[in-house]
Formats: C-alpha cells, structure tokens, sequence
C-alpha cells in the first residue's frame, strides 16, 4: 500500500487541477452566458437576410453578379472557424474530422490558432490566417470576409464554404459544413436553414409578380451580396465563439466533477492508510510490553 | 393590411400587422400599400412611419435594406429607434463621440470599415435628433 505521505501528495495535486478546473468553468460560464444573448439576438436579423435573398434568388439574371453565377470549381475555397485556445472537449476535433474529410487541395482561410496548428500540420494550403477577439467585433469579421470575396472575384478560389461548429444549445454543438458562395443553390439552402430554426413559423410569402430594384438590380445586389456574406459570416463566428465558451464549461465541468470523485477515493485510500498505519502501531507496542 | 419587420443585428424592434408604412430609401421616401409589387430597395437614414388605423408611430432607422414580398415589408436596417425612446443628450453626446473618433480616424487612416461605421453612427444622430426637433 502506498505511503501515507505519497497519498497525501496526490490529494494535493488533484485539489490544485480541481481548482484550476473550477475556475475556468466559472469563467466559461459567464462568458457562455454573453456569446449565448449575442448568437440568438442576431439570429433574426440573418434569417431575414437569408429569407431576403430566397425570394430574390429566382427573380434575378444569374448574370448580374459574379455571386450569383454558377462556375467551374476548380479550387475550393474554405473558411475553417475554430478557437484560440484548448480545453473544449471534442469541438476542434470534430471540426478537423470535417476539414480532413475535404481531399482535394482546397484553399484554408483559418480563424483561430487551434485550426491553423491543425492545417500546418496535415500540410493544407493556408492562404491567410486570422484571430478574432473573444467579443468578436464585426469589423474583424469583416476583413475575413473581405479577403475571401476579393479571392472570389479574382478567381483564386471558385467556392467559399465555411466549416464552424454550430451552436445547438448548452450541450450540442453540431459541427457543420456550409457553401456560402456561389449563391446558385440558394433557395434549396435557406430552406435547410429554415429547417435548422425549426421554431420559426414559416414565413413565406409567395408572390411573382416581376420585382423592382431601386435604384437599379446591379447597384442593390452589389451592396446587398456582399453585406449579406459579411452578416452571415459574422453570425457564424458568434455561433462559433458561443459554442466554444459552451463546449469549454461542459468540458471542465466533466473535469472537475471528475477531480472530485477522485478525491474522494483518494481520502477514504488515505484514510485506510493512516488507519493500518496507527493500528500497525499499537500492535508493535502492544508486542513489545508482552515481550 | 401588411406585415411589418424590422430587424437589426441587435434586436427585432418592430414586428406588427400595420396598414401602410413610408421608408426612407436612397431614392427618396416611398409608401407601401398593401397589394404593393415586389421590391427591393435600399434604405438610407430617416424617419420611418407607421399607419395603423388612426395612430401614427414613428421610427427612426438607418442604414440597410427593403424588402416588399406579397404583404410583407421586411426592414433591415443596422439601426433602428423607436421616436419615444430617443433621448436627445445620449444622442447628442453619442454624436459628438463619434465625430471626435472620426476625426482621429481620418488622420491616422485606419481601417475604412471602420469610418464606415462611426459615419453612420453620425448620420444615424442626425436623423434622430432632426426629427425630435420637429415634434417641437
């Protein structure tokens, strides 16, 4: 049996990795709670967009917009969303297991260190790596997206797909997939996406009659497309960093509580110990007056 | 009878069955009917009005899109206040924040987007503070 001593030591450092532990949920917990109220606060405003777009889609000349245009993929383009740092249970690892899925050598653009430590490593063709701040300001989605509509339109990449887990609830995050642009399949997507917010009633209208732009179809879309990526890609990254924050308090959690029952084993370990310990002791004195 | 939403990244401010609504857009203001074809139209900073029966409310809103499909008017605007919650020194003080950030901004270009931002912000005040100062 180990030494009291040796059992004491271990009960040290498992209160220390508990404390540790405890913390971090705590600090993930009211950071959850903020990313939460942003992520389902702007969700509305997306999903009218994307509503916005679905009624548009069938009204317009493919041929306005770059956007809008089918082309031949030859490279795809991939915005991989990940978190800076670790200790958020499966939700990078699940987010890799979709990017290695991707075998043709598609261009990365990576926010978040986890996911380009991830590419560097498996030998991807990074273009361009981000860091976005823990309150994620749209202006740094911006440039993101900025970067990845400039590459479009310069024809280096022929797709822009985003991989970021989606925030489901507190205990589901669901790592998703999504082509963004070109937009030529975007009726079929917004109506995945109305399936994704179930709890919306639907709102269709259906009305086909011809529609007017003003001040005119090519100035509207060319403001309104590239809003309509940035916006997403920035409901996206809220999505993301709730996620992260949700996955990362579930996971300590899982740790502490962990901690504690380990604990637990360890005292009654110590306990028995120090108990065989004291008992070992009198029966050598106890031997000793006999003697 | 339409049905109004107005959205923005914070919030839906506004969300209600009215009888017909005036939007400022970038091509001067337009009213919306029921039985209106569709359109999409951009929206600029201004006051947007709300008839429903006899009672008019009157929002403030800036920056965004329109969207009339069937009877339903979708406003996307990146902000939007109703007129009775407007109050004039936040405003006032809000503005004066943003031209002094502005004007650091300009000087030391940097980032556009982000004088994009704090311009509208400006406009944003002035449209609210023009048409407080109307109702007097």
């Amino acid at each position: 049996m180990a030494s009291t001593r040796d059992i004491r030591r271990r009960i040290k450092s498992v209160k220390n990795t508990r404390q540790i532990t405890k913390a971090m949920e705590l600090v993930a917990a009211s950071k959850m709670k903020k990313a939460q109220a942003s992520a389902l606060a702007g969700r509305p405003y997306a999903e009218l967009l994307s509503d916005m777009l679905a009624a548009l889609a069938p009204k317009v000349d493919g041929t306005l917009h770059p956007f809008l245009q089918p082309r031949e993929v030859k490279t795809r383009g991939i915005l991989l969303v990940t978190t800076d740092k670790g200790l958020c249970g499966p939700l990078n690892a699940n987010l890799f297991k979709l990017a290695a899925a991707i075998k043709d050598d598609a261009k990365f653009v990576v926010i978040g260190r986890k996911g380009a430590q991830f590419l560097a490593r498996s030998g991807r063709n990074v273009v361009a790596n981000f860091g976005v701040h823990d309150k994620v300001p749209f202006k740094e989605i911006k440039v993101v997206g900025d970067f990845m509509m400039d590459q479009f339109l310069k024809g280096e990449i022929d797709t822009i797909e985003v991989i970021y887990p989606q925030f489901k609830n507190t205990l589901i995050q669901e790592s998703v997939h999504r082509p963004i642009l070109p937009l030529n399949n975007l009726v079929e997507f917004v109506a995945n996406l109305a399936d994704d917010n179930a709890d919306e009633s639907p709102r269709k209208a259906v009305d086909d009659r011809l529609m007017i732009f003003e001040p005119d179809a090519q100035t509207v879309l060319e403001a309104l497309l590239p809003f309509y990526v940035n916006r997403f890609l920035y409901q996206l990254s809220l999505s993301a960093k709730a996620s992260e924050h949700s996955a990362r308090m579930v996971a300590m959690k899982t740790a502490k509580d962990n901690a504690n029952s380990l604990l637990d084993d360890l005292t009654l370990e110590y306990n028995k110990a120090r108990q065989a310990a004291i008992t070992q002791e009198i029966l050598e004195i106890a031997a000793g007056q006999a003697a | 009878m339409l049905t109004l939403e107005i959205v923005t990244p914070e919030a839906r401010v506004y969300s209600d069955t009215v009888d017909n609504v005036v939007i400022p857009t970038v091509e001067g203001e337009i009213g919306v009917l029921p039985g209106h074809l569709p359109l999409l139209s951009q929206v600029t900073d201004g006051e947007l009005r709300v008839a429903k029966g006899s009672v008019i409310e009157t929002l403030v809103i800036g920056d965004g899109f329109v969207q009339v499909q069937g009877d339903k008017v979708s406003v996307l605007a990146e902000h939007a206040i109703e007129e009775n919650s407007i109050d004039e020194n936040a405003v006032e003080e809000a503005m004066q924040s943003a031209q002094a950030e502005l004007q650091d901004a300009k000087n030391s270009k940097i980032d556009p987007a982000e004088i994009e931002r704090l311009e509208s912000v400006v406009r944003f005040s002035v449209a609210q503070l023009l048409i407080k100062k109307k109702r007097r």
